[in-house]
């Protein structure tokens, strides 16, 4: 039983002012959040060879940008964040068929709905859309609901619906992201175990038949990444490249800007989903622990908010997040390190990329939201009445 | 207030959390740990590999070492080419730049074909050759209409000139491109793709090749991923290849294939004391500049469907029965073992039965009564049938691999053939028969098996007429030995076939007597050979030999020549061989004694 400062905290319409939010703010997680961005930035410039205006400069309007959807998140009351959760969830659905009939193909996938201004990535928004529907669904269910058959089959559908659709795009690596984050959200809020196992050998025995539905570049990405060596001038290319890169930067590194791998451009997406072989080229073994130590404590910090909350929306909201930011750090870094095929995630944070920029600082806007509201008790279906 | 529900919720909500927490520290563990693996573990391995991915290495072309004759005269340079060659990605329009090159300079189908191949083959910023051996007019033109020409570049270079065309074809031999064969066979020579690119194909510039091609330089370049060249990180320019100073005196080459006319056939001049070639030439000859660019199919064809194969070097790959100039080999190995007393005089009928045999002397009528000197200046083959029976099969091969016979001569040059000595083992080993008296018998004549080159010929007779001394024959000067060890042989006993040898050419019976020669004083010593390229049947020797003239030309008879000169105190020999020359004193020694002449004349005693 947790002690509350606030005794407030038990009123239907408790309400934190501006001050209290502000202050009640986790600025060490915003510091290790922007810290992030920082290393990105400063990488960005030496993915340019020594250039501003390649990357960096876009990337740092981005950043701000992204600095106020997170203000924007964090300032907002968590009850009405919790009222609109389905709301934000269907609309980034219908943002996802959107996609389908209005979507502009790039890199051979249909990914993105130009609104103009922007380039909007539907699946992104459904990343945070999907965590916030399954934490306002679980906050109301009881153990029991959650145990049984019944109660579990609307969340597994929030999932699969909007995971067919990315996989339809085709996005493997969302869609992976997207199932992976799901279960781990499943597992917390005590889902049995052996209903993984049961589902985990139906996956198993279903692969052959999956495999069919595979694109072809897709088929050869897994098929590469079993045995890049195979076919270094083809598709294993970029494995070994990458693995070059990284392995040539030694303990100490090549230094800032004295990237080898990359300025030559051996590595061909070097500024996206393969940065992390360039930190690693220039700043070494120790550069690299660095970074994924950073990484390790955000997503501590997610798990720390989550934890402490008082309100069972928050805990999922909260850790949700966190295991999304995980899910991005360990799929990005074992794609480059060889571990992973390569499926097209980058690395947060770090990553040139508007969209995947904008929706972490959202969502850890949301994290700062729970933190701020952290006393808050919220009924089941969002009131303290109905108890 | 809060409801039990709510409790046992959050307890199993905290208690997973733990785990799922366990279980991301573990994952970034194995992550860091395969960080590690990469950057320390495998961090050489990869530190290698990026050294490789970003340094490439392009090679620049050395100038080949030129190749001198005796007296400084210049047998092969390098001369200046002005070549066409294509960059893709400098021109606007690939297909359109050659269009309006052609307009200007036409290239033939195969060639075009070739530039097609390497458009599709070669990286855009690789040059493409076009078209070699452009004249200087054709390149200003080209320069002229360079706005319509993008991407394509005249270059100069440097390009294989042999200014006395066909005098030494076989000698030195010719450089050409490398061929699809080529890169196949050497897909590692960085220098294969180096558009100019010639090795030496034949004779010396293929001998020596390593030693006239030279140093290439380098570039040591960093490159981008798709290989252009970002800066240059070190570089060293090439070094010329070494020259060649030959024992040649192209004088005397052009002397002897002129001399040599139309015939098929080769000559060879060589110092007897020091062993130094003055002459080598093979008949016909051919302009060796034309490999140097690709050679348009009909000429190659013209040369490979010509009977009388002007691209083989006779003179060290045609293996030919010697002869009678064999009957110099018998008569040396039935003096030194004593079976042939000088004297001694054996009765030529005209022809000799062994078994039911008949082998017949080349007159029909019979010498008579003959001696050595006698036996070799008329070449009596009788005198020989009888003595190598005594002699035995043998010594006769033995003194013929002791006089150099059945081993390659070893001038320098690659591919000369090694001829045959045979013997009863190798009899036995080929033909599963043994060895019958009627093989000496033949072998005493230098027919049958018995198979010499042209150059163990001259190396043979240049040891007889330097008194036994064994040099060592070659073409690059300083080569030679300085002091000649002794083959061990009677002076009295050479002198004495030198005697005969003498006589073939002076004496007014001798088979070689119309073709002596007298330069102030200085004669020439010889012995001729016809040797039959078909048998002669019992029925035609009955009905009567056909005349050499009558024949078609590839059944006529081999003419053999070899010689030395002058005959006191010998300094030249020589040997000419004739295909299809008819008789050796008819074909051969006439044009022997046109390239002796001239020798005696630019090597006058004394000098």
């Amino acid at each position: 039983m947790p002690f509350f400062k606030d005794r407030n905290c038990y009123l239907k319409n408790y309400n934190l002012s501006l001050t209290d939010k502000i202050k009640g703010f986790n600025y060490k997680l915003l510091f290790l959040v922007c810290l992030a961005v920082f290393i990105s930035i400063g990488t960005l410039y030496s993915a340019a060879n020594g250039e501003w205006h390649r990357w960096a400069d876009k990337q740092f309007i981005r950043f701000l940008l992204s600095l106020g959807a997170l203000v924007f998140a964090s300032m907002i009351n968590l009850r009405l964040w919790m009222k609109y959760a389905y709301v934000i969830y269907g609309g980034s659905f219908l943002l996802l068929i959107g996609v389908m009939v209005f979507g502009h193909v790039g890199m051979g996938a249909q990914r993105w709905l130009n609104l103009g201004f922007m380039n909007l990535q539907p699946s992104e928004l459904m990343k945070i859309a999907l965590v916030l529907a399954l934490a306002r669904y679980f906050h109301g269910t009881t153990l029991s609901e959650i145990r049984s058959i019944r109660g579990i089959i609307p969340p597994v559908l929030m999932m699969v619906c909007p995971v067919a659709l990315i996989l339809e795009q085709p996005d493997l690596g969302t869609g992976l992201m997207l199932v992976f984050c799901s279960a781990a959200i499943f597992f917390l809020v005590g889902v049995q175990i052996w209903k993984f196992a049961l589902v985990g050998l139906a996956g198993v025995v279903s692969v052959p038949i999956l495999w069919t539905f595979l694109h072809d570049y897709q088929k050869k990405r897994v098929l590469t990444f079993l045995n890049p060596e195979n076919d270094p001038l083809g598709s294993g290319y970029h494995i070994m490249q990458s693995k070059i890169t990284l392995g040539s930067g030694g303990l100490f590194g090549k230094g800032f800007i004295q990237s080898t791998q990359s300025r030559l451009e051996f590595i061909p997406e070097k500024q996206t989903d393969f940065i992390f072989t360039l930190i690693a080229e220039e700043f070494g073994f120790l550069g690299a622990t660095a970074l994924i130590l950073l990484f390790f404590i955000i997503i501590l910090y997610c798990f720390y908010v989550g934890m402490i909350s008082n309100n069972y929306f928050g805990k999922i909201l909260a850790t949700g997040l966190g295991i999304n930011f995980a899910l991005y750090v360990f799929i990005n870094i074992g794609m480059v390190t060889g571990l992973l095929p390569v499926v097209g995630v980058p690395l947060p944070l770090v990553s040139y990329g508007g969209t995947a920029m904008l929706t972490l600082f959202f969502g850890f806007g949301l994290v700062q939201s729970v933190y701020i509201n952290k006393e808050m008790v919220i009924g089941r279906n969002g009131s303290i009445d109905d108890e | 207030m809060s409801a039990p529900w709510k409790y046992e919720k959050d307890r199993v909500f905290i208690k997973r959390l733990i785990v799922l927490l366990l279980v991301f520290f573990l994952l970034i563990i194995v992550l860091i740990t395969r960080v590690f693996y990469l950057q320390i573990l495998q961090g050489d391995r990869y530190r290698l590999l990026a050294d490789k991915n970003r340094t490439s290495v392009r090679l620049t072309l050395p100038s080949r070492g030129n190749i001198f004759d005796r007296n400084g005269v210049k047998l092969a340079e390098n001369k200046k080419n002005f070549q066409a060659v294509l960059i893709k990605e400098e021109a606007l329009n690939v297909q359109k730049s050659l269009e309006n090159f052609e307009k200007i300079i036409v290239l033939d189908e195969d060639e075009k074909a070739r530039i097609q191949k390497e458009i599709k083959r070669k990286r855009p910023y690789m040059a493409i050759r076009i078209k070699d051996g452009l004249s200087f007019e054709e390149a200003a033109k080209l320069h002229l209409n360079a706005p319509d020409l993008t991407g394509i570049q005249i270059e100069e270079d440097l390009i294989r000139h042999y200014p006395l065309k066909d005098v030494n074809a076989h000698l030195i031999g010719y450089v050409s491109l490398m061929n699809d064969k080529d890169l196949e066979e050497n897909p590692d020579d960085p220098l294969a793709d180096l558009p100019g690119y010639r090795i030496g194909r034949t004779g010396l510039e293929n001998s020596f090749e390593e030693v006239l091609k030279g140093i290439p330089g380098f570039k040591k370049k960093e490159v981008n991923a798709y290989g252009r060249s970002v800066r240059v990180l070190e570089e060293a320019v090439s070094q010329k290849g070494e020259s060649l100073n030959l024992t040649i005196d192209s004088r005397l080459q052009e002397v002897a294939l002129t001399a040599l006319g139309k015939e098929s056939g080769s000559a060879i001049v060589m110092d007897v004391n020091t062993g130094e070639i003055l002459a080598m030439v093979s008949s016909p000859s051919y302009d060796t500049n034309i490999f140097t660019m690709p050679v348009p199919v009909k000429v190659w064809r013209s040369l490979i469907d010509n009977e009388k194969r002007p691209l083989q070097n006779k003179a060290l790959t045609g293996t030919y029965s010697p002869g009678s100039i064999f009957k110099l080999v018998v008569a040396l190995a039935g003096l030194e073992h004593k079976i042939i007393h000088p004297n001694k005089k054996v009765y030529c009928g005209g022809k000799v039965t062994i078994g039911n045999h008949d082998f017949h002397c080349w007159k029909r009528s019979g010498h008579g009564m003959v001696d050595l000197e006698q036996a070799l200046m008329h070449s009596c083959d009788v005198y020989f049938y009888e003595l190598a029976q005594q002699i035995g099969a043998e010594k006769i091969t033995n003194m013929a691999k002791r006089l150099g016979f059945g081993v390659p001569v070893n001038i320098g040059i690659k591919g000369e053939r090694e001829g045959l000595v045979p013997t009863p083992e190798w009899k036995k080993k080929r033909f599963k028969d043994d060895w019958r008296t009627g093989d000496t018998v033949n072998l005493s004549i230098g027919q049958g098996f018995l198979g010499t080159t042209p150059m163990q010929l001259v190396y043979m007779t240049a040891q007889i007429a330097n008194g036994g001394k064994k040099i060592k024959p070659h073409v690059i000067k300083g080569e030679g030995v300085d002091t000649p060890a002794s083959l061990g042989f009677k002076k009295e006993h050479l002198n004495l076939i030198k005697r005969g040898m003498n006589k073939v050419v002076n004496h007014e019976k001798g088979t070689a007597y119309r073709s002596r020669i007298n330069v102030n004083g200085e004669k020439m010593a010889g012995k001729t050979a016809s040797t039959q390229v078909r048998r002669i049947t019992k029925k035609e020797r009955e009905k009567g030999i056909i005349k050499q003239e009558d024949l078609p030309w590839k059944y006529r008879d081999h003419g053999m020549f070899a010689a030395f000169a002058p005959v006191q105190n010998p300094r030249f020999a020589i040997v000419v061989m004739i295909e299809h020359g008819g008789g050796g004193s008819s074909s051969a020694a006439p044009v022997a004694a046109k390239i002796l002449t001239e020798t005696l004349k630019l090597y006058p005693k004394n000098n």
